[in-house]
């Protein structure tokens, strides 16, 4: 029997392909700033646009769904749903926690390959909240590598996890949505009225069932990371076109991540726009809904009817009335690859949203 | 056989030379990342899961980036460099690999994917002294692993490793030595007769 033959086979058992966002790390290395003195600052920002624009891109798709689905009863009318009837509005302010996921698994395995017992991460955390009146919402991303105090979760096999001080994406690894919104909600002071999970496949297929979005490119992008391979011009990006184009950074514009956050906030237009056509679409209406119903995983059985008595009051907002911003942070002093919220800005920010929900 | 591990570059630039290059225009450090950050995300998804690979990757790069002025350049092949680095930051999770070798205990071999057909066989070997193995690799004591892990997974030579870790080539063969008589002894255990008890 030979040993380093078995240990080999094991090795490659245990192997995973490199994700398409392994590319990122390599702009870690030339930040403009890596060449100065704050070069973990720089590639913190790095990312903290990355997520902010796909965060942006999420919220859109999310807002957009409710109000497509509305709409979506042919009478173009608040008030006429599709499905939903019975479901009282909820009323006052609201607060969704949004949770871009990376589960890797099903359709998600060329983006990495999947092995049986892998948690799925969460890429995006964003903290929406809706004023009464629906005529604002402010859209809060939290940093996917915000050290913070976990509290005790149990996972779905009934495992406890102890309280702990961590990564804030490993709450999801560990419990789950309803483990996110826990942790939030301790951290904030912010009441959580529903959690969704979206992963990226979802965003996909949500752009398919558009029959995709119409973008215009720049400049031709071949960016074997993200798998994307687009010409200059207008044109119609499907899923996985707008996937790539959401994530890439290299092979556009100058690579920096300004260049990308323009490119998402192109997205997320394009998405809201082309949605708005959808209620008279009988063929991919139905697409899109599967899409949603497939992609949107939510804690507390927020289903459809939910969602579409929630989007009563969002039926007049517009895309601008979202503002986005990031919780204020700095680098985290035992691990400047990690970060902690910069006190008492972030909690000044989350007080602002607690007593606007009251 | 195939080493998924290697590659070998195709771009005639060493490596040395690159680094060289990179004192003055941080720009060539990139086709080093291009080159070997695959390799090293691979060989860290194998030891720690893909969770931490990525960042980890990262990580090792931004280390490796600080130190360019101090690589020698005797050294054309920049993979034990690397993998140095990578060893080091993987000691720093040494719970989270503990619990990736005890996992495979628990869980069946229906994780195993896409096996081609001319595998089938040696998977099945594989699969059944999977236990073991992973027994064995948990209990090695951590030097004795990096050693072990490094010339099986990282495909490394012994003198690669030995500039990897920084010790004595001797060092390398007396580890690997004992390391693989403990892994040997582990598989030796897997006679079907005591396996279910």
């Amino acid at each position: 029997m030979d040993d380093l033959k078995l240990l080999r086979d094991l090795g490659r058992e245990l192997e995973h392909e490199p994700p398409a966002s392994l590319a990122h790390q390599r702009g870690r290395l030339f930040a403009p700033s890596t060449r100065t003195r704050s070069a973990r600052a720089g590639s913190r920002r790095t990312r903290n646009w990355t997520m902010l624009a796909l965060a942006a891109g999420l919220t859109a798709a999310v807002v957009t769904v409710p109000t497509v689905l509305l709409s979506g009863s042919g009478t173009g009318r608040p008030g006429g749903p599709l499905v939903g009837a019975g479901v009282e509005a909820p009323t006052g302010p609201l607060n969704v926690l949004l949770v871009g996921s990376d589960t890797r698994a099903g359709n998600n395995r060329k983006y990495g390959r999947h092995m049986a017992g892998d948690g799925a991460r969460s890429d995006t955390l964003v903290l929406v909240h809706l004023a009464a009146d629906r005529r604002s919402a402010q859209a809060v991303s939290i940093p996917r590598d915000s050290m913070v105090r976990i509290p005790e979760c149990r996972a779905s096999d009934g495992r406890k996890f102890p309280a702990h001080i961590g990564m804030i994406n490993s709450a999801y690894m560990n419990g789950g949505l309803a483990c996110t919104r826990r942790t939030i909600e301790t951290l904030t002071g912010v009441t959580v009225d529903y959690a969704m999970a979206i992963d990226f496949s979802g965003f996909k297929d949500m752009i398919d069932a558009l029959g995709g979005v119409e973008i215009t490119v720049p400049k031709a992008v071949d960016d074997p990371k993200a798998k994307l391979r687009v010409p200059a011009g207008r044109q119609v990006l499907d899923g996985e076109q707008a996937l790539g184009y959401a994530r890439a950074r290299y092979g556009l514009g100058d690579g920096s991540d300004l260049m990308r956050i323009k490119r998402q906030q192109v997205l997320m237009r394009a998405i809201i726009k082309k949605a708005a056509d959808l209620p008279a679409d009988p063929v991919r209406l139905p697409a899109f809904l599967k899409a949603v119903q497939a992609s949107v995983k939510t804690d507390d059985g927020l289903g459809l009817e939910e969602m579409v008595a929630l989007a009563r009051g969002l039926a007049g907002m517009k895309p601008s009335d979202t503002r986005f911003v990031t919780v204020p942070w700095t680098p985290y002093p035992q691990d400047p690859n990690r970060l902690v919220w910069k006190q008492p800005e972030a909690d000044q920010l989350f007080k602002r949203i607690a007593s606007d929900s009251k | 056989m195939v080493h998924p591990l290697t590659a070998l570059p195709a771009d005639p630039v060493r490596d040395a030379d690159l680094i060289g290059e990179s004192r003055t225009d941080p720009e060539a450090f990139a086709v080093l990342f291009d080159r070997y950050s695959s390799m090293l995300y691979r060989y860290v998804s194998r030891r720690l899961g893909p969770e931490v690979a990525e960042d980890l990757v990262g990580e090792t790069f931004l280390i490796a980036f600080a130190r360019r002025d101090r690589y020698d350049a005797a050294y054309h092949d920049a993979r034990p460099w690397l993998f140095g680095i990578v060893t080091k930051l993987v000691s720093r999770h040494r719970r989270t690999e503990a619990a990736r070798y005890r996992a495979l205990l628990r869980s069946p071999a229906d994780d195993v994917v896409d096996s081609p057909d001319d595998r089938v066989a040696a998977g099945v070997t594989a699969r059944s002294t999977r236990p073991a193995l992973a027994r064995a690799l948990a209990a090695l004591p951590a030097r004795d692993r990096d050693v072990l892990l490094l010339f099986a997974w990282g495909d490394l030579s012994y003198e690669e490793v030995a500039r990897a870790l920084d010790i004595p080539v001797g060092t390398v063969r007396s580890r690997l030595n004992r390391a693989r008589k403990k892994v040997r002894a582990a598989l030796g255990d897997t006679n079907p007769m005591h396996e279910e008890e």
